[in-house]
């Protein structure tokens, strides 16, 4: 049994959003919908002010709050620990968007999907090509690449970093590589850990 | 400058405050009128009041579902919104529902025409439909309060809000329908009318609670009260929850006891203030941002 997740480099990341586009080409994403944020922290008095980047995404908890409430059986975890959502059975209630502490799903619409990323209304080739997997009116959320995975890649933002500031593997192997970093840096902090949701993405600093 | 605290941020990727926009007016709505109807049906089958059970069954039977199917991405899949009963309280409330009202209407059939005799069947059917309109009444505040995502509804005030606020809504519509109607005895209607009073005082006292818990619960908490009671939602929430929603009914009772236009404008008081309350705790919920590095370098 593997249990995937993935750890953030603070000091590595430099904000230049490379995920966020690897991401939304990987996965087609429609305008307005990111399945991977960087968000920026500004701290301190002037002049000394300093700013900090923090990459999110869905955190794929162990004990999802997600999955508890969807009333359709859509949310499920995957044998690896990876919290899929099933867009056959999605009844966009929403009630999955509200329930997760770190607000990483979205509603994707059939509006946003005829506008397309230009807002014109002609869709380009590959926007036709991605767009086919959503289905209109459902709530869409990261699946650390799961076709990817699969196939024994790394997801797309952890390639697409140019500092290696993603860190993806499998939790349940003492030797992966997420763990060996933590052990090194002396363990990571996971995100609004007081929910106890049991996310499976920390951050080291 | 210094960055003492995290702002609300919008769509920005900045750390912060985000407002969840999944539910929304619409959602509120098929809250309301669900609420609305179970309390209504309730309260006027304690008084045997025909009309305003039906009007109870409507409310829960057409509005709702009308405005959760206004809301749904996917309507035409709402049917499988029953298949997780077993963890999901959308699906417990679904089922409950479809409980309530086919045997709510029997329980009206039995008050109209006595079709059970005082039999057994006939008390056990109304047993299920309290038992369902209790679920109704409750479920959307327990479905809130399992967000842990947010903390102004992460918590057990959230579904005792619901209950005060369906029976104090339910008994407000009771008393004008049945001061407009006809159909209770001037006793029924001076009970009906304390009934409120009480309510008003009692959901009075749940909603400071709601809001003094949220303010001393999370940060998260202490954004959203901040919102309601000082900031964007201030007018609406000072000038429609509180001021029309209990003050005013509260006055116009206090001082016209059952009269029509005292009725009136304590029903109307009271359903425009229970539908602000309702839209605007869904506008004022808020995500706490995820992690402030900041914070663990105790900078914040």
């Amino acid at each position: 049994m593997a249990r995937m997740g993935m750890v953030f480099d603070l000091k590595r990341c430099i904000g230049c959003n490379a995920c966020v586009i690897g991401c939304k080409q990987e996965n087609s994403l429609p305008d307005g919908v990111f399945f991977t944020k960087t968000l920026s922290e500004d701290y301190g008095v002037y002049p000394s002010v300093k700013r900090v980047y923090i990459p999110t995404l869905c955190n794929h908890c162990e004990d999802a709050p997600c999955e508890k409430v969807c009333p359709s059986g859509a949310t499920y975890t995957r044998d690896d620990g990876i919290v899929m959502v099933d867009g056959e059975k999605c009844i966009g209630c929403g009630s999955c968007a509200v329930a997760c502490p770190y607000d990483q799903r979205s509603q994707v619409s059939k509006e946003m999907l005829d506008r397309g990323l230009f807002g014109e209304g002609q869709l380009t080739d590959f926007e036709k090509q991605g767009y086919d997997r959503f289905t209109p009116g459902t709530v869409i959320k990261c699946d650390f690449c799961s076709n990817r995975v699969d196939a024994g890649l790394d997801p797309a933002c952890v390639v697409t970093c140019p500092t290696n500031a993603r860190i993806f593997g499998d939790f349940d192997d003492p030797d992966s590589k997420p763990n060996r970093v933590m052990r090194e840096r002396g363990g990571g902090q996971a995100p609004l850990a007081e929910k106890n949701t049991k996310p499976k993405v920390y951050y080291i600093s | 400058m210094s960055n003492t605290d995290a702002p609300l941020v919008g769509d920005s990727f900045k750390l912060g405050y985000r407002f969840q926009n999944f539910w929304d007016v619409p959602m509120a709505t098929a809250f309301f009128f669900g609420e609305l109807g179970a309390g209504t049906f309730l309260i006027s089958m304690y008084f045997d009041f025909i009309a305003g059970m039906i009007l109870g069954l409507i409310s829960t039977g057409v509005g709702k579902p009308f405005f959760h199917l206004t809301h749904m991405g996917v309507p035409a899949k709402s049917w499988r919104a029953v298949l997780r009963p077993d963890r999901s309280w959308i699906s417990r409330g679904l089922i409950s529902i479809m409980v309530f009202v086919p045997f709510g209407m029997l329980v009206v059939l039995d008050q109209a025409f006595g079709w059970s005799g005082g039999a057994f069947l006939g008390k056990l059917v109304m047993f299920v439909t309290v038992a369902a309109a209790l679920v109704v009444m409750t479920y959307q505040g327990f479905a809130m309060s399992h967000s842990s995502s947010i903390s102004l509804w992460n918590t057990g005030l959230m579904p005792v809000s619901s209950m005060a606020y369906a029976l104090l809504s339910g008994s407000a519509v009771t008393l004008l329908l049945a001061s407009v109607l006809g159909g209770l005895a001037d006793a029924d209607l001076v009970m009906l009318q304390k009934i409120f009073l009480g309510l008003l005082v009692v959901t009075l006292a749940i909603l400071l609670s709601l809001l003094h818990a949220a303010y001393h619960g999370t940060r998260g908490g202490q954004q959203s009260v901040t919102l309601l009671i000082k900031e964007s939602f201030s007018l609406p929430f000072h000038g429609l929850v509180f001021g029309a929603g209990i003050v005013l009914p509260l006055i116009a009772l206090w001082f016209g006891g059952t009269t029509l236009v005292a009725v009136v404008v304590a029903a109307i008081g009271v359903l425009i203030g229970f539908f602000s309350y309702r839209v605007l705790i869904f506008k004022a919920g808020v995500y706490e941002p995820q992690i402030s590095f900041a914070a663990r370098l105790g900078l914040r």
